[in-house]
């Protein structure tokens, strides 16, 4: 990756080409149709917790996808499973799902420590797999997991690094690729929440595995199961990944015997010079999730799955297009709002600053990408092995450095393969 | 028995939820469970939110089938059986009359005759296809949209006290704006139930009636606090889909029923309907209790079933 570079010149090509836009455009903003000639993918998920449920519901409108099977080793999720999805087979026995020849996609949205085991299994069974993010709870496990995916060039391996696929994103990764922030100086990025983070059951050997995300022995803690899309687009935007972080970590909220902080702090640095710090809590909802990057001519906040604004200092060079862009207020600040298909929703009366109704979600956009790469691929999708361990390594170095509250070198090894 | 409360703002309202345990932190892991639920299905039914199931179908169902999820297809026939049984008191489909009477963010404006008929043109479940076999939803014709508003409470409460007795919590109370309640089991030393109230129309600081809710769900509509006067006449917020005119009879109506969804179906029903069809209603119905209150020129008319009024 290299960095995000600025300069005056390319500051201003990148004015001009956002002026000739029009402001952006996202180029994937609707829905493209299911090749007539190719049959629907049967699909199974793994996993039917929050996110496989999630995963579920998306695949019901996506084009092309016709989920068949739901696998969950716990009775009440099939019992969801059974109302939710009628027509899919339901498993507890994941080996069944891959033993049928009829399933050519397996997403897998089990705990994050299961994934490593049931996606390589799923690729040797010559399966396509989505596996949600982080792709695994261990550097090595992320490895062993990214290699099986490389040596299988022909079939598909996308990981749900979610952002990746989204056009909002695309968009406006834009603005911050034509150097309108001028010259990049930090970022902070936050994800609040007010939860305990814990499950229960009246079954009580079924609550250790609910709360495999406060046992510290597999957890990634808050950095990694809830951070790691966020720092994922901060990798992607500003075009390098960090050399070392500090971290650190604390339980405010839930003093109820749990040893995964619900509060952290993480600085990342980056090889450029910038520092980002994430903080992640369990304790305020305040605020909820954004990432903000504060540059010497403007700072850029993104939030609502890939809304962004821009915040221009009163010295900053004019870009021309901002003239004509909506501004909105935040207290004693004004943003100039840059949407994807702004002057489209303007010319059609419809206010940017809404959601617009012809965009469909982050998770849509990322099962649109795995379907369409049946019909059209295999290709490496956007969030391939190489992202997905690259945010996983990381994710693991951080939430390591927030759990030894220290400072960690990050070494290149840890998300290069062999 | 230790308690946890937590709370919840969703669906333009705000959800509580109280329950009795001896473990406070599985109580509160069932609870957030449970209002997460509601959080995900207010995604899932708003008619406001553009991403939402609901908007999809409005935007989409009068040009081409839609499909949707299977919980979703699941009530939207649950709407259709209660439109029926409430012989069409009931109907989710009233949003274009709501807007031409005003009463959809304004006090309420007398509509012209060509304003109301288009209107109810596109009014009526008969006008809504649901096809079970690629569980499909279709308009009709054009206009037409679905306002899970007046089920949205009771359905979201019904799905999350089924989550919270999956938890194994079995002493809960949950409400959405004290007007759809859930109730699991029964309060600690209270073993006849929940004690609910329900208001006085003419003064609400006052308890018409009070009852017990026990494995129960409740469900109370009323008319007062919303109202627009025209040339002398008062009139509630509250519409008859099959007149298009707004309702001049019941002040308040009151539903307890083994399903919330149904609850909120049937109380909105029962506001609409004269005394007589209501009770027919209501009869058709198993283990309900009702109440309605009709005004009079010297107080309240209450008619009743399992319930008794102060």
């Amino acid at each position: 990756m290299g960095g995000l570079k600025v300069s005056r010149r390319n500051f201003l090509m990148g004015g001009a080409m956002i002026s000739g836009a029009g402001l952006v455009r996202a180029a994937n903003i609707k829905q493209r149709p299911w090749p007539g000639n190719r049959d629907d993918v049967n699909c199974a998920i793994i996993g039917y917790g929050p996110q496989g449920r999630a995963l579920a519901s998306t695949l019901a409108r996506v084009p092309g996808a016709r989920l068949a099977a739901i696998c969950d080793t716990y009775d009440p999720m099939l019992l969801r499973a059974r109302r939710d999805v009628p027509e899919a087979s339901r498993h507890t026995d994941y080996r069944e799902v891959l033993d049928n020849p009829e399933i050519k996609a397996v997403l897998i949205a089990t705990p994050t420590h299961l994934h490593k085991d049931l996606a390589i299994d799923a690729l040797e069974a010559g399966k396509n797999v989505y596996c949600e993010a982080p792709m695994a709870s261990s550097i090595e496990d992320a490895q062993a997991l990214a290699r099986a995916a490389r040596d299988a060039p022909n079939q598909i391996f996308q990981v749900g690094q979610i952002y990746r696929s989204n056009p909002q994103h695309r968009s406006v990764f834009q603005f911050m690729r034509s150097g309108a922030i001028g010259k990049p100086a930090m970022g902070r990025g936050q994800w609040h929440s007010k939860e305990s983070w814990r499950r229960t059951s009246p079954n009580a050997d079924r609550i250790r595995a609910l709360n495999w995300r406060l046992d510290p022995e597999v957890s990634l803690g808050l950095i990694g199961e809830s951070c790691l899309l966020q720092m994922d687009v901060a990798f992607w935007v500003l075009g390098e990944l960090p050399s070392a972080v500090h971290g650190f970590g604390q339980i405010m909220a839930w003093p109820d015997g749990r040893e995964v902080p619900d509060t952290v702090q993480a600085v990342l640095q980056f090889p450029s010079g910038l520092h980002m710090l994430f903080d992640a809590t369990l304790a305020s909802s305040f605020d909820e999730a954004y990432e903000v990057y504060f540059g010497t001519d403007s700072t850029i906040i993104f939030r609502d799955r890939g809304k962004a604004w821009m915040f221009k200092e009163v010295d900053a060079p004019m870009l021309g297009w901002e003239v004509y862009a909506r501004r909105d207020r935040f207290y004693k600040e004004t943003g100039i709002a840059l949407l994807a298909n702004a002057t489209q929703l303007d010319a059609q009366n419809q206010d940017p600053t809404e959601d617009d109704p012809n965009v469909e979600t982050p998770l849509w956009y990322a099962m649109q990408e795995f379907m369409d790469n049946h019909a059209f691929g295999p290709y490496p999708p956007a969030a391939d092995w190489a992202r997905g361990l690259e945010a996983t390594a990381i994710a693991v170095a951080a939430n390591r450095a927030i759990t030894q509250r220290t400072h960690i070198n990050i070494d290149p090894a840890w998300y290069s393969l062999d | 028995m230790r308690s946890v409360r937590l709370a919840l703002q969703a669906m333009a309202t705000r959800f509580e939820l109280l329950m009795y345990g001896s473990d406070p932190v599985a109580l509160r892991a069932a609870g957030e469970e449970a209002l997460r639920e509601i959080a995900l299905l207010e995604k899932q039914l708003s008619f406001y939110d553009p991403y939402s199931e609901v908007s999809r179908i409005n935007r989409d169902a009068a040009d081409r089938p839609v499909r949707v999820s299977a919980r979703l297809f699941s009530l939207l026939q649950t709407a259709r059986a209660c439109t029926e049984s409430t012989k069409g008191a009931f109907d989710i489909t009233i949003g274009p009359l709501m807007r031409c009477w005003g009463f959809v963010r304004s006090t309420g404006t007398w509509p012209s005759d060509q304003t109301l008929n288009a209107a109810r043109a596109v009014t009526g479940m008969s006008l809504v296809r649901l096809r079970g076999a690629g569980r499909t939803v279709e308009f009709a014709r054009p206009g037409l949209t679905i306002d899970l508003g007046a089920i949205g409470k009771g359905f979201a409460i019904e799905e999350a006290t089924m989550l919270l007795r999956q938890c194994g919590v079995a002493s809960a109370l949950l409400h959405g704006g004290t007007s759809s309640i859930g109730a699991i089991g029964t309060p600690p030393e209270e073993p006849e139930g929940w004690p609910v109230g329900i208001a006085d129309p003419r003064d609400p600081s006052r308890n018409a009636a009070t009852i017990r809710l026990r494995d129960e769900a409740f469900s109370v509509s009323a008319t007062w606090g919303k109202a627009f006067r025209h040339k002398g006449t008062q009139f509630g917020h509250v519409i008859d889909p099959r007149s298009g005119q707004p309702v001049r009879g019941a002040a308040l109506a009151a539903v307890a029923h083994s399903s919330a969804t149904w609850c909120d179906a049937l109380s909105t029903g029962l506001l609409i309907l004269d005394p007589n069809t209501a009770r027919s209603v209501s009869d058709t119905q198993d283990r309900v209790r009702w109440l309605t209150g009709y005004r009079k020129a010297d107080g309240i008319a209450y008619h009743s079933q399992g319930i008794d009024t102060n």
